[in-house]
């Protein structure tokens, strides 16, 4: 027993040290958001009392912190629910359906995961101006709602799907739209929750392209305030690191909230 | 949406004339002339995207309160919009064309306004016959919105470098701010390496890389990255290898911190690492985050280079000016600027004990507000002093290609600091800046 514990000594030194690496960057920014900016600039490693202070500073700031909120959260949610939805048909229906074009077609979308973003952002724009929705969250949503990478992950989950399962249901008579909700889908409960997790996250972060067609402040997200933040001649470190906390909080309440069917998800997707 | 619903009632409503001029706006209309004072509008709303509101979002609502006390029906819309932001939008509504999209009026750096004026004449109007007195502003500064003759900024945020030094580390190596002043580069190294024996601190910092203190050296001397017909003018330019062998010997005496990041530079200064500061004026917004050195500051004008003809103490690095965009609102966009940025000295008293935000427009320094003693700074009327270096700034060629010409410079930096040729290193430089402007 000693033997082992001992053998394992080194193992255990070097995660410890691992995490605490990990770790620190969210100890930091949690602590810095109590102290002053003075403080946070001087590495002040322990507790302040400026959480007050800096929420009172946060609250006064050009744009209210809660439209922002509330903004991100619609254009997260949104985002991920119809993500969700449409590339587990498409999944779904690469992989159970036969046609003689899918495998190319499947092809034709994983080379456009190649395609980097800003190189049809100016498109997009002009296409959106073009439609007067500019300003508007379904400018954000649409564009991240089918991505070939979601696609290519529900594929991957439904090729793990008993198909005695569907032609047991084609045969009780269920229709192919009732098979892909009552019974797909609650079976693919950990890849959707993967799929979520990572959704979630990307529509949360995302920077660039709301920042181009979102024009006016009371359509802000919050990615953007904290850009905003940073912008000025004068940082308020102490400000800045409360926003990034309140910012942070939903996609680790995602997380975790996920955690176990999204550990699943992952691995089943690589099976 | 809104736009687009003005735009629909201007077409049905006003006559055809101000149809004609809404339309320059989808042609690239930046080249016709603003119309007269009758044909002002009184009412409307200004659409703004500007950043920091601290400073310019600011100065842009107290602008707004100045006006309207003549037009009580001209509002502001004032988006805040980060500089990278407003350059990825510039570019966006450029490319697609998408001009509805535009503000009335933007901030732009005084560094960006040449190559997007250059590059996207579509997005701006020129000041023409707004009324605006550009003999009012340095002749420097309003160098960096001019293009093709015609002037398409009203300058605004004050880019005056100074020098801000701790006079209670200079009293323990026995100097004064006075030791500092009106000096050159060989004198500042040689008393810099004394406060550095006697105290253990230097005098300046900076990041890695960061051709900060280079442009300001080299605009010191009326120097720059280009010829006066915009062309590439890195190789053999004696002012920048003067100022390049200034820098080498300052980061040799080790009186320069050299730090990673903007943050750590800050730290440098107001965690007392270093005893003073060199840069735009506007640093000093930063500098008074420490509460507790107040009274222990004092700004003074920089050092010069030696042996350079046209050498001055004087020399700036940022700033901004405000552009219009050929838009329906530009006749009212610029009248508000001329009444405001460039012709109210009520608003720059207002702005400048509040924000710090220090006039470019030169009859406002006449006010007593930029008279009044700072007591950050031991008591002295540092305002009215930066006023008056502002107007001794060298004017140069600021060139459509300036963050280019900075970048190539700043590879150039690391290696003429690990001892490379200058001269080598600069035909190098030059060759990558040709490249880019290709």
């Amino acid at each position: 027993m000693t033997r082992t514990s001992l053998r394992r000594l080194p193992g255990y030194i070097f995660l410890t040290i691992a995490a605490i690496v990990s770790v620190f960057p969210l100890y930091f920014m949690l602590v810095s958001a109590t102290n002053t900016s003075r403080e946070v600039i001087s590495s002040k490693l322990t507790p302040g009392g400026n959480l007050i202070n800096n929420y009172n500073a946060l609250m006064a700031s050009q744009q209210s912190l809660w439209v922002a909120f509330r903004q991100s959260t619609i254009i997260a949610v949104v985002t991920t629910v119809l993500a969700l939805l449409i590339c587990s048909i498409a999944g779904y229906g690469f992989e159970v359906f036969h046609s003689r074009g899918k495998d190319r077609l499947m092809a034709v979308l994983l080379l456009a995961i190649m395609i980097p973003f800003a190189a049809t952002m100016i498109p997009l724009f002009q296409m959106f101006a073009g439609l007067n929705m500019v300003n508007s969250v379904m400018a954000v949503v649409l564009p991240a709602v089918a991505t070939p990478f979601l696609i290519l992950l529900f594929r991957q989950s439904a090729r793990n799907f008993p198909h005695e399962i569907i032609e047991a249901a084609r045969i009780d008579g269920l229709s192919e739209i009732a098979i892909f909700f009552k019974i797909f889908i609650p079976t693919m409960r950990s890849a959707y929750a993967a799929a979520a997790v990572i959704t979630f996250m990307a529509a949360w972060n995302n920077f660039l392209w709301p920042k181009v067609i979102l024009i006016n402040s009371q359509f802000q997200t919050i990615p953007m305030m904290i850009s905003n933040l940073t912008a000025g001649y004068v940082t308020d470190f102490g400000v800045l690191m409360l926003a990034v906390t309140i910012a942070t909080l939903p996609t680790i309440f995602v997380f975790l909230a996920l955690q176990r069917v999204f550990a699943e998800g992952i691995t089943g997707a690589i099976k | 949406m809104y736009n687009l619903n003005r735009r629909l009632l201007l077409g049905l409503g006003l006559s055809a004339a101000a149809v004609g001029l809404a339309g320059c706006g989808d042609d690239g209309g930046g080249t016709d002339e603003p119309v007269a004072s009758e044909d002002i509008p009184k009412s409307g709303t200004i659409t703004v995207w500007c950043w920091d509101p601290a400073f310019n979002l600011y100065s842009m609502k107290e602008a707004e309160k100045v006006y309207q006390k003549t037009s009580p029906d001209v509002k502001l819309n004032i988006v805040e919009t980060p500089w990278d932001d407003v350059q990825t939008k510039l570019t966006t509504i450029a490319q697609s064309k998408a001009f509805d999209q535009l503000p009335d009026i933007f901030l732009c750096q005084n560094n960006a306004f040449q190559k997007n004026v250059e590059n996207y004449p579509d997005l701006f109007a020129d000041f023409g016959s707004s009324g605006i007195k550009y003999d009012e502003f340095p002749e420097g500064v309003v160098g960096y919105s001019k293009f093709d003759d015609k002037n398409w900024g009203c300058p605004f945020d004050n880019g005056t470098a100074v020098n801000a030094l701790r006079t209670d580390i200079l009293e323990q190596a026995g100097f004064t701010v006075e030791d500092f002043t009106d000096i050159t580069w060989t004198d500042f190294i040689a008393k810099g390496k004394e406060v550095l024996g006697k105290t253990g601190k230097g005098l300046m910092s900076g990041e890695v890389g960061s051709p900060d203190i280079l442009s300001i050296m080299l605009q010191s001397a009326g120097g720059s990255f280009f010829t006066e017909d915009g062309k590439a003018n890195l190789k053999d330019n004696e002012k920048l290898i003067k100022s390049l062998e200034a820098y080498r010997d300052i980061v040799a005496a080790k009186i320069f911190t050299q730090v990673n990041s903007w943050d750590e530079y800050i730290a440098t200064f107001i965690n007392s690492k270093v005893g003073g500061v060199i840069n735009g004026v506007w640093i000093l917004g930063s500098v008074q985050t420490a509460k507790d050195q107040s009274g222990k500051w004092a700004v003074t004008n920089i050092p010069k280079l030696d042996g350079v003809d046209g050498a001055t103490n004087y020399s700036a690095n940022g700033g901004s000016s405000w552009a219009i965009t050929p838009k329906d609102n530009k006749v009212l966009a610029a009248d508000f600027l001329a009444k405001t940025f460039a012709g109210s000295k009520e608003l720059y008293e207002t702005i400048l004990p509040k924000a710090g935000a220090l006039a470019n427009w030169i009859p406002a320094a006449d006010s007593a507000v930029y008279k009044e003693p700072q007591e950050y700074f031991g008591g002295d009327a540092i305002y009215s002093k930066v006023v008056d270096y502002a107007q001794k700034v060298p004017a140069m060629a600021p060139g459509a290609y300036y963050y280019e010409a900075r970048d190539a410079v700043a590879a150039a930096i690391p290696k003429i600091i690990a001892g490379g040729d200058i001269k080598a290193a600069l035909e190098e430089a030059h060759k990558t800046l040709e490249f880019a402007m290709n």
